[in-house]
Formats: C-alpha cells, sequence, structure tokens
C-alpha cells in the first residue's frame, strides 16, 4: 500500500511534465488570442526531434533544445499563416497538428522502437533519502522541479508583470492594443512561438526522460489534453496546473485500482482521468461571469491591422 | 515502397491507383503483387516487426516473382478497409492482412475479390480465398509461467496487457498455470491498457504492478520494449512476446515468447503461385517452430531451464497440452475435467480466467 502510494505520487510529478510544459505553453498563446490546436503535432515533433538529437549527441540539454527549436518552427507556421494570411485559427491548428504527426513520423522514422537512456533523476541529498517523501517527491528529474519553477514564474508574469499586461490587453482587445501602439502581430507571433517551444519541451520529455524511446504515435492524446486543460481550467494558471496534476494522478490511480482487483469494468478507469478532470474542472469553474472575465475576448479571431 | 502515415498514405494511395490503371494495359499477372498492411510501425521489434519478417522471408523466397506493397501503421476502421481497397485496385494477388480488427473489412473485399487470396493475422473467420493464421503463444507463455514461478520472491506475478480478447485471455490462463506448477502459491494481476499502442502507459502499468509487490511482470503484446525498459531500470524481471528483446533488459530479461511466420507465409504465397490456395485456419505452435522461448535468463540454474525444456520437448511432440485438465475457473467451477484437455475452438473463444488471477475481466 505504501509502494503504492509512492508510486502514485512520485508517478504523478513525472507524467504530469509533458502536459504542464505543453498546456502552460498553449495557456500563453491564448491570452494573447491565439487559439493553436496543433498542439498535438507539436510535441510529437518535439518528441521525435528530442530523441533523435539525444540519440547522436548523447546530451540530453541538446535534445530538449532541439524539441523545443523543432516544434518552434512548427508553431511559427501556424503564426504566419494565421497572422498575415488571416487564415482561420481552428482549422489551420487542426491542420498543424496533423503535419505535426506526419512530421515527427518521418524525423523518427529510422530510430522507431529503439531507446535511449533517460533523462538522471536529481540527489537532492538528505531530501532524496527521507524514508517515504524522497521516493515520493524527491527522487525525480530536473525537468520534473523545472515545471513547478516554469509555472510558477509564468503566473508572476502573467500577473504581476508588465509584459504580463501587455500580453492580456492584446488578447482581450487587440485593437486598443494596436492603438496604444503595441505591435499586436509581434506580440501574437512570439505568445505562439513560446507555446509551440513549450510543447517541443513536453513531448521532448516524454520521449527522451518519461519512457526514453521514440515510437510513432507515442504523444498517445496528450497533446488535445493539454488543449483541453486550458479551457476548463478557464485560463487560470494555478487551475490549468492543478488539473494537470489531478489528470496525472487519477491516470496512475487508475492503475493501481485494476492491480488491488476492485472489480471495476477497466474501461470505465481508462476513461476516468478524462470524466473526473472534466467535472472537477467544470464544476470549479461554473460560474458563467468568471469564465467570460477570464477567457480572451479576441480567442481564435483573426485581427488585422487597420491602417 | 512503405508509407507511414495519412498524409502520406492518401497521396500514395491515390498514386498506387493511377499507375495501376497505366499499367494494367501493359504488363499483368506473372509477377504475385502482394499488400501487407500492419496496424502499427515497423520499429526495431515488435509485432509489425515480426509480419514484416514474414514479408522478408516470401521475398527471399520468391524473389522476383513478388512485389511488396507495404503499409504500416494504419487504424482499424474505414482507413484499414480504404488502403486493402486500394491494393485491390492497383493488382494486388494477394493481402496479408496484419491485425484482428482488420477482419471484416478484409472479409468483405476477399467475398468481392474471389481471385485474390488473403491471410489474416489472428482472425477467427475464414472463407475459400481468406485464411488466417495465429501462434500458439499460450504455450510458449506456460513456459514464460514456470520460470516466473520459479525466480519470484513475492509470489506475485504482474501481466501488462492491452485488449481482453480470446488470445490474451487464453495467454494469461496458461501463464498462470505454468506459474502454478513451479510455485503454488502464485498470484496475478493484469493491468488492462484498453490500447494497443501506448508506450507511456504500458510503463506506468508495469511500474504500478512492481509497486503492488510483483517481482515478474510480462508485457503482453506491447510492441515497444517500454516496459522491458522499465523493468531493467527498476530491478524486476520481464517477460515479453513476439520479439527477443534481450538487449533492452541485458540483466531482468526472464524470457522472451517469440514467433516466426516466415515458413507460414512463404506456403501460402507458394498456394497461391500454384492456384491451390485455401482458406484455411493456422494455427502454429512449438511443433512446428513457429512459437518459441528464447533469452532464458541465466539466473535459472541449470535444472530449472531443465525443467523447462522438458516441458517445452512435452508441448512439442504433443505428450503435453497447457490446457490438460483439471482446469479450474476463477469463479471456482471446473472448466476442463481431469484427463481432459480444453479443444481448439473453445480455446479460440475463451473467456474466462483460471484460478490465480486476481484481476476480473473488464466486462
Amino acid at each position: 500500500m505504501n509502494d503504492t502510494l509512492v508510486f502514485i505520487l512520485s508517478g504523478t510529478l513525472a507524467a504530469t511534465v509533458p502536459l504542464l510544459y505543453a498546456a502552460l505553453g498553449e495557456l500563453v498563446a491564448e491570452k494573447t488570442g491565439m487559439l493553436n490546436l496543433g498542439v498535438e503535432g507539436m510535441m510529437a515533433v518535439g518528441a521525435a526531434s528530442g530523441f533523435v538529437t539525444v540519440a547522436l549527441t548523447g546530451s540530453h540539454a541538446l535534445g530538449f533544445a532541439a524539441g523545443a527549436g523543432a516544434a518552434m518552427l512548427v508553431s511559427t507556421l501556424f503564426a504566419v499563416v494565421t497572422l498575415f494570411f488571416y487564415a482561420n485559427q481552428v482549422a489551420t491548428g487542426l491542420a498543424i497538428g496533423v503535419f505535426g504527426l506526419w512530421l515527427s513520423a518521418a524525423i523518427g522514422k529510422a530510430y522507431e522502437g529503439t531507446t535511449v537512456n533517460a533523462l538522471a533523476k536529481l540527489d537532492l541529498g538528505f531530501l532524496s533519502d527521507l524514508p517515504f517523501f524522497g521516493p515520493a517527491l524527491f527522487q525525480q528529474d530536473i525537468m520534473v522541479y523545472g515545471s513547478l519553477v516554469v509555472a510558477a514564474a509564468l503566473w508572476w508574469m502573467l500577473a504581476r508583470t508588465k509584459v504580463g499586461l501587455v500580453i492580456r490587453a492584446v488578447g482581450e482587445s487587440p485593437v486598443a492594443a494596436h492603438a496604444l501602439g503595441y505591435r499586436v502581430r509581434l506580440i501574437r507571433f512570439a505568445a505562439v512561438a513560446f507555446g509551440g517551444a513549450m510543447a517541443g519541451i513536453g513531448g521532448a520529455y516524454l520521449s527522451t526522460a518519461y519512457t526514453a524511446l521514440w515510437a510513432d504515435g507515442m504523444v498517445a492524446g496528450r497533446g488535445w489534453i493539454a488543449v483541453a486543460l486550458v479551457v476548463f481550467g478557464s485560463w487560470i494558471l494555478p487551475r490549468v496546473a492543478a488539473g494537470a496534476y489531478l489528470f496525472g494522478a487519477i491516470s496512475l490511480l487508475e492503475l493501481s485500482i485494476q492491480g488491488f482487483g476492485f472489480n471495476v469494468p477497466s474501461q470505465l478507469l481508462s476513461a476516468s482521468p478524462y470524466i473526473i478532470t472534466i467535472v472537477v474542472l467544470a464544476l470549479i469553474s461554473r460560474n458563467p461571469a468568471l469564465i467570460h472575465l477570464n477567457s480572451p475576448m479576441s480567442l481564435g479571431q483573426p485581427w488585422k491591422p487597420s491602417h | 515502397m512503405r508509407v507511414t502515415n495519412p498524409l502520406v498514405r492518401l497521396t500514395t494511395a491515390a498514386a498506387i491507383a493511377l499507375s495501376a490503371s497505366l499499367a494494367s494495359t501493359a504488363v499483368y499477372a506473372e509477377k504475385l503483387k502482394i499488400g501487407y498492411i500492419y496496424p502499427s510501425p515497423v520499429g526495431d521489434v515488435g509485432w509489425a516487426k515480426k509480419l514484416d519478417e514474414g514479408r522478408e522471408a516470401i521475398e527471399a523466397a520468391f524473389g522476383d516473382q513478388v512485389e511488396s506493397v507495404v503499409v504500416e501503421n494504419v487504424p482499424e476502421g474505414p482507413d484499414a478497409a480504404r488502403v486493402m481497397n486500394q491494393m485491390a485496385s492497383s493488382g494486388a494477388g494477394m493481402i496479408m492482412i496484419g491485425s484482428f480488427g482488420y477482419m471484416n473489412d478484409g472479409l468483405k473485399l476477399a467475398k468481392a475479390k474471389p481471385d485474390m487470396t488473403f491471410i489474416h493475422a489472428s482472425g477467427y473467420k475464414t472463407a475459400p480465398n481468406f485464411g488466417n493464421f495465429q501462434t500458439r503463444n499460450y504455450e510458449s507463455a506456460y513456459v514464460a509461467g514456470m520460470a516466473a514461478g520459479q525466480v519470484t520472491e513475492s509470489n506475485t506475478l504482474g501481466v501488462v496487457a492491452a485488449y481482453a480478447i480470446p488470445e490474451v485471455i487464453g495467454i494469461i490462463n496458461t501463464f498462470t498455470m505454468g506459474a502454478q506448477r513451479t510455485n503454488p502459491d502464485i498470484n496475478v494481476k493484469v493491468v488492462w491498457l484498453n490500447s494497443w499502442f501506448n508506450p507511456a502507459k504500458a510503463q506506468e502499468s508495469a511500474r504500478s504492478l512492481a509497486a503492488q509487490s510483483a517481482d515478474v511482470v510480462f508485457s503482453l503484446y506491447q510492441d515497444t520494449p517500454s516496459v522491458v525498459t522499465v523493468a531493467e531500470e527498476d530491478g524486476f524481471y520481464v517477460i515479453n512476446t513476439s520479439s527477443d528483446m534481450k538487449k533492452y533488459a541485458p540483466t531482468k530479461l526472464l524470457a522472451s515468447l517469440t514467433i516466426d511466420w516466415g515458413p507460414h507465409f512463404v506456403k501460402q504465397v507458394q498456394a497461391t503461385l500454384d492456384g491451390n490456395f485455401e482458406g484455411t485456419a493456422y494455427w502454429g505452435g512449438m511443433a512446428d517452430g513457429a512459437v518459441s522461448v528464447s533469452s532464458l535468463s541465466d539466473d535459472l540454474s541449470a535444472e530449472q531451464k531443465a525443467e523447462l525444456q522438458g516441458v517445452m520437448d512435452a508441448i512439442a511432440s504433443g505428450n503435453f497440452h497447457p490446457y490438460d485438465g483439471p482446469v479450474t475457473a476463477q469463479d471456482g467451477s471446473e472448466k476442463v475435467a481431469a484427463g481432459a484437455t480444453l479443444d481448439d475452438g473453445s480455446l479460440l473463444g475463451i473467456d474466462w480466467l483460471v484460478q490465480g488471477v486476481e484481476t476480473q475481466l473488464p466486462n
């Protein structure tokens, strides 16, 4: 029982990392009004590029850089098409998602089914040696703790800094932001690129740290979960992060429940992370005024400079 | 030619159709065009890789007499039907259908194209030009179960399984019965993934089983080495199916249950070329070398290995069948009486787990 609790706690911290990076990146993009539905494809490109880089160089830092860079390139494609050619964001995002899956298969083709050494776990001294809490919380790799730092930094940036204010202003009213002299398209472009890089890091974590292997299709829907988390977390960062941890925890709890032999249909258990996360997030966000206040007003709408 | 993904697949399908309409007047027949459709990408190891080794065996045997068209990673459903129809309309004379879920679409095509021949992996329907093939993996699983029973210290074994289809259930049963033969107190826990392909979830499942004191985990029909690598990392024994995965867990691989489709595929192609193909149900086992156990761990003693070899010989010679009675189901009811053996028909539709498996079927 103790071992299972350790497994769920430590597993949740790691399982949530890909979701958290991708969802936080998507959140920043959406805060500027850019709805990029191609997260699944960008994660896949990040996973494949990151894996191939680690396989070739043995450097996990380079792997994350390559994953972030490659997925960012894919996301800039989305930014260019929607910002400068005024294409529909939903349709473009879906196309980018499919394109990304194809691209990842092509990048990883020669590496299908192969493995690399997983990103090393940090030794946090006495913390790692603590009974129960050590294995549960303090025997993780750097990206696990990094994701928490990034989440906190982004929360501070969005809520407390001028950059955050400008990002939110662009998302609320590109017309007003433009009139004030802010370069709306540049800001949106940068936010989309940031979102792409974050999705790429999430994907690379999956392929070089979490499972440390490349297999076409291994992202397995996590990009879609990330997009859903942003919406169901009603664009409030701590809720999005909490939703990601909830999803991670329940998906591991489900496996443990099966192992304990409870007579619950496993199909229902397999669906439970989706159901419970959506229900919980919907319940905490059920106030329509709150959603209205937090949803970026210009989300998904093309904007053309008037002069 | 190999096609990996939806977009390219569509364009290639169009290209195949186009080249077929151009080519059909020029050259026809002589060369047998064989289509291969796989549910997952052909990797270093795994299910699709084993099927693809069957293709290599065909090409090695027939050389210029055959031409291959491979489409991998095809989802079951309309995509698969479209890919197979495209193969047929582009002049394929034979199709190797690589997944259970392609069965009905494949059979429909077989009825519309009586001149073509079809061999289908792991299905249960046949037609005069539509045969199926499976391996008796329950035989090798029994031996692996014996090995697991020999090495376990916690008396708890874990199974990471995809879906509760008869083939998978039949394997979990013999794995359990084999373990009980060498260790009567065995307890088997199963995690159903409800997915054929999710490496991260397979790995999480293996870890969750290990956390529940399983010290041997059976990676059943997981195409990637995800479970095998985590076993090496976390230090529990692992057994896998399809390919030999020793290199992914040099110290912790207990055994690999490998299969070899080559000889059967070659026979079916020969029959197609000779015009005497019959849609039969082929079920290869240890007797004809289609199923074997490889890379038995050196942690097993010589006596233990000898005990396993004895059972393998008995299975191959027909002296022993893993479903020799008495066999008791989870609920305590006797499914096979002492002295009797479960027949192939019942085995093909098996929908009950044996006593000793703790997890229920997901129904």
